[in-house]
């Protein structure tokens, strides 16, 4: 199904165009975002950085069909999103209010693959992999509140992974657990990339984080949100924790990044 | 351990205590009013569980089941619209809130009145004094469901039927099962009220009807009776809440010794 | 704002609806039978609220719950320290709370009757009976619930075991009791009603039963509309003091939305 847009190499799978937010109406509206116009090619991997509160969460919602634009729109393959696009995923930020607590870990993930009504032979592989992908094929039986927060948070990107989304967009995915499950989740970000050739758009605040993941970085600032500047990342594949952060191609781009965002607007 | 076997004999001697206290107090007892537990008990067996069983005891019973399930099929299914549909929500409120302020029992008159003193009446008052405990807890549970599971329902496209069934009926189920074990004791008070208010028929007529025609231990008898069922009634829900929402006990108590 | 504006038309509009539809059902196709116009009933309710009589039930209604719930809080309070503080004495109570609990007052009604009449000290022991029990139990889990850090700290500072139960343990108590006494106020109010209804005695709930029993069906209405209002009061005033007074306490301040 993907296969056919990643071989030409730089299809835009999703464009962001004119995109401005704002809540309210009349002299009270409060202008969360202004203007933000970028794309994600298919294949690509994106991360978008900008400070805490700029407006990134919105620009999900926007970019998921979870809220309405006020102006300009988002695009799959040129088709304007109006409501959830059945090729995406979402994992959010809050791992505990994204997981259903009465769920098993595997039935959490069957959840949306009910819904697809696939073979049931199908679902059961699909969670199968999804789990054995995030390391979690002996939770499957436990409850989301069993496990620890790095271990719910891969349960809600195995139940994204066992959806086959095309697009796969995370909401700040690591910003709750501890700095060792943070790089394990990073680099499981990559595994998936490679095993799945999904289309994966990443918002964080962390930019080391960023600059690690990317093809690309989408750098947002200020209040109402905009692009500041989009940088291209070009470091070499495959990345390692120790050996990509240590290069000093990372550090001249983390920089760059770092002094992007700590500017006055 | 051994203070813990103390506390277990304390737990299962004192209520044993009490009965043996009862039964010896009273068996030469001639005051009227507190029989002896051994004429009591006979009396209990000869009312109940032979001559009445049927013609009462099942009668009250089937009436309190009958209502209460109504109720919780109503009382649940209205939730969801007045919770779901704005305008339901907007005309329905006020007139639900003010019916919750009336006590229960004082809508059995009301019902005597325009249907009489048959089982529909009985039945009636039950099923409707039992609906709001469950009706408004529900209309909280499900306005109490985090936008955070909403937004997923709505990213994995979830059909409106799936997202009911699925994630705001099991999200809102600790509400709902509260609202439920509140109605179950309004249930169980109006079914002892209806039948004390105006029929001659099950245990809380026979109990009333006793103490008026001053047949003290049958009253007693009948007391008994009515506290087991009120005890027996609570017991099973809790036992099937515990059982039906394993994992809201299980996550709070958790949460509890972290 | 206009959307509040709209909300509260149509609230409003359910209600003149409401009012409306009683109006046509008891005029047109219930003409002349139990169920009374709403206009009698309103034109009704005028007579009450200047009829003597009336303002006396309704004094004895709310003092005979106010009076019930008071001893209530006394005695279960007083009772639920001791319970709570001693752990013998809670394992040896354990079970036979548990089983009164789920036992409404109206179970006893025949009995209380049976012993004092149709009296105000009968309606306000139930009304004592079934308050007392809620708040006997809540006191001794707020008791339990002290933080057992604090309670160290008080006795390294040489505390004694009073001075511990007045600075400690009652304070961290005070929300659990506050929520019983929510919760047992519109319950004390019920049982009233039910004491006057069922066991004739003093109240509004007597006052129900004479209007029902003699067919004076818009008084019965009227009646019951009164308890409506005044069950809302006393929802409403007993949720407010426990905010008044418990708006210090942490577990309290989480509760409240921000």
């Amino acid at each position: 199904m993907a296969e056919a847009n990643v071989s030409s190499d730089a299809t835009v799978r999703l464009r962001v165009d004119g995109l401005a937010k704002s809540y309210g109406t009349g002299d009270k509206a409060k202008v969360v975002i202004e203007d933000l116009t970028f794309t994600v090619n298919a294949g690509e991997m994106v991360c978008i950085v900008g400070p805490s509160g700029v407006g990134k969460t919105t620009l999900l919602k926007c970019l998921a069909g979870l809220q309405p634009a006020t102006r300009g729109q988002a695009s799959i393959d040129g088709r304007t999103i109006s409501g959830p696009p059945p090729e995406m995923a979402l994992v959010f930020q809050d791992y505990n209010r994204s997981l259903m607590p009465w769920l098993t870990v595997r039935k959490n993930l069957m959840l949306p693959l009910r819904h697809l009504r696939l073979p049931a032979a199908e679902a059961k592989e699909r969670c199968d992999s999804a789990l054995e992908a995030v390391g979690l094929s002996h939770a499957e039986h436990q409850y989301p509140w069993q496990l620890s927060g790095g271990m719910q948070q891969r349960v809600a990107i195995a139940r994204a992974l066992a959806y086959r989304p095309e697009i796969l967009i995370m909401d700040e995915p690591f910003a709750s657990v501890d700095a060792q499950t943070r790089f394990d989740l990073e680099d499981l970000c990559l595994k998936i990339r490679q095993d799945f050739g999904m289309t994966i758009l990443v918002v964080t605040h962390d930019i080391d984080e960023a600059v690690y993941l990317s093809d690309r970085v989408v750098v947002l600032g200020s209040k109402p949100a905009k692009v500041l500047k989009i940088v291209d990342v070009d470091l070499p594949a495959p990345r390692d924790q120790i050996t990509t952060r240590s290069l000093p191609e990372f550090a001249r781009q983390r920089t760059d990044v770092l002094s992007l965002i700590k500017r006055p607007a | 351990m051994n203070r813990k076997a103390v506390n277990w004999s304390l737990g299962v001697g004192a209520p044993l205590l009490l009965v043996a206290l009862w039964w010896t107090l009273s068996s030469t007892s001639t005051n009227t009013f507190f029989p002896p537990l051994s004429i009591i008990l006979e009396r209990f067996q000869a009312l109940w569980l032979f001559d009445h069983f049927t013609s009462d005891v099942l009668l009250s019973l089937r009436n309190l089941l009958l209502g209460y399930a109504l109720a919780t099929v109503i009382g649940v299914g209205l939730g969801f619209i007045i919770a779901l549909v704005p305008v339901a929500r907007w005309v329905l409120d006020p007139l639900i809130h003010f019916f919750r302020g009336i006590p229960p029992v004082a809508l059995v008159p009301i019902f005597i009145s325009l249907i009489g003193f048959g089982v529909e009446m009985r039945l009636l008052s039950i099923t409707l004094a039992a609906l709001f405990p469950t009706l408004i807890a529900t209309v909280d549970g499900i306005r109490s469901v985090d936008s955070g599971l909403k937004d997923v329902s709505a990213v994995y496209r979830l059909t409106r039927r799936e997202k009911m069934v699925q994630v705001y009926l099991p999200a809102a189920g600790p509400h709902i099962a509260s609202g439920m074990q509140v109605s179950l004791q309004v249930a169980f008070i109006v079914m002892i009220a209806s039948e004390m208010l105006g029929s001659s028929q099950g245990i809380g007529a026979m109990t009333l009807l006793a103490q008026q025609s001053f047949m003290i231990s049958d009253m007693w008898a009948g007391i008994l009776l009515l506290g087991i069922i009120g005890f027996a009634a609570n017991l099973l829900f809790e036992i099937i809440k515990n059982k039906v929402l394993a994992w809201y006990v299980g996550s709070k108590r958790l949460a509890r010794t972290a | 704002m206009n959307a509040q504006l709209r909300q509260l038309l149509v609230s409003a509009g359910g209600i003149v609806g409401a009012i409306l539809i009683w109006q046509f059902v008891a005029t047109v196709p219930m003409a002349g039978g139990p169920l009374p116009p709403f206009s009698a009933t309103f034109t009704e309710l005028t007579q009450l609220l200047a009829s003597g009589e009336f303002w006396s039930s309704l004094a004895d209604t709310i003092l005979i719950s106010l009076l019930g719930l008071g001893s209530a809080a006394v005695i279960g309070v007083v009772l639920g320290i001791l319970i709570g503080s001693f752990d013998p004495f809670r394992y040896a109570t354990l079970a036979v709370l548990e089983f009164l609990k789920p036992i409404p007052p109206i179970v006893i009604l025949p009995l209380v009757v049976l012993i004092y009449g149709p009296t105000t000290q009968m309606a306000w022991f139930l009304v004592f009976f079934g308050c007392v029990l809620p708040i006997i139990m809540q006191t001794v889990a707020g008791v339990h619930d002290a933080d057992p850090v604090t309670l160290d700290t008080a006795r390294s500072y040489g505390m004694g075991r009073t001075e511990v139960l007045a600075r400690v343990t009652l304070p961290s108590a005070m929300p659990f009791i506050g929520t019983a006494m929510r919760v047992a106020a519109p319950a004390a109010l019920v049982i009233t009603v039910v004491a006057g209804l069922l066991g004739g005695g003093p109240g509004l709930g007597r006052s129900i039963y004479q209007a029902q029993a003699g067919g004076d069906y818009p008084s019965l209405y009227a009646y019951v509309l009164v308890l409506g209002m005044l069950g809302l009061i006393f929802q409403g005033v007993s949720r407010l003091a426990e905010r008044r007074t418990l708006h210090w306490h942490a577990s309290y301040r989480e509760v409240l939305p921000a």
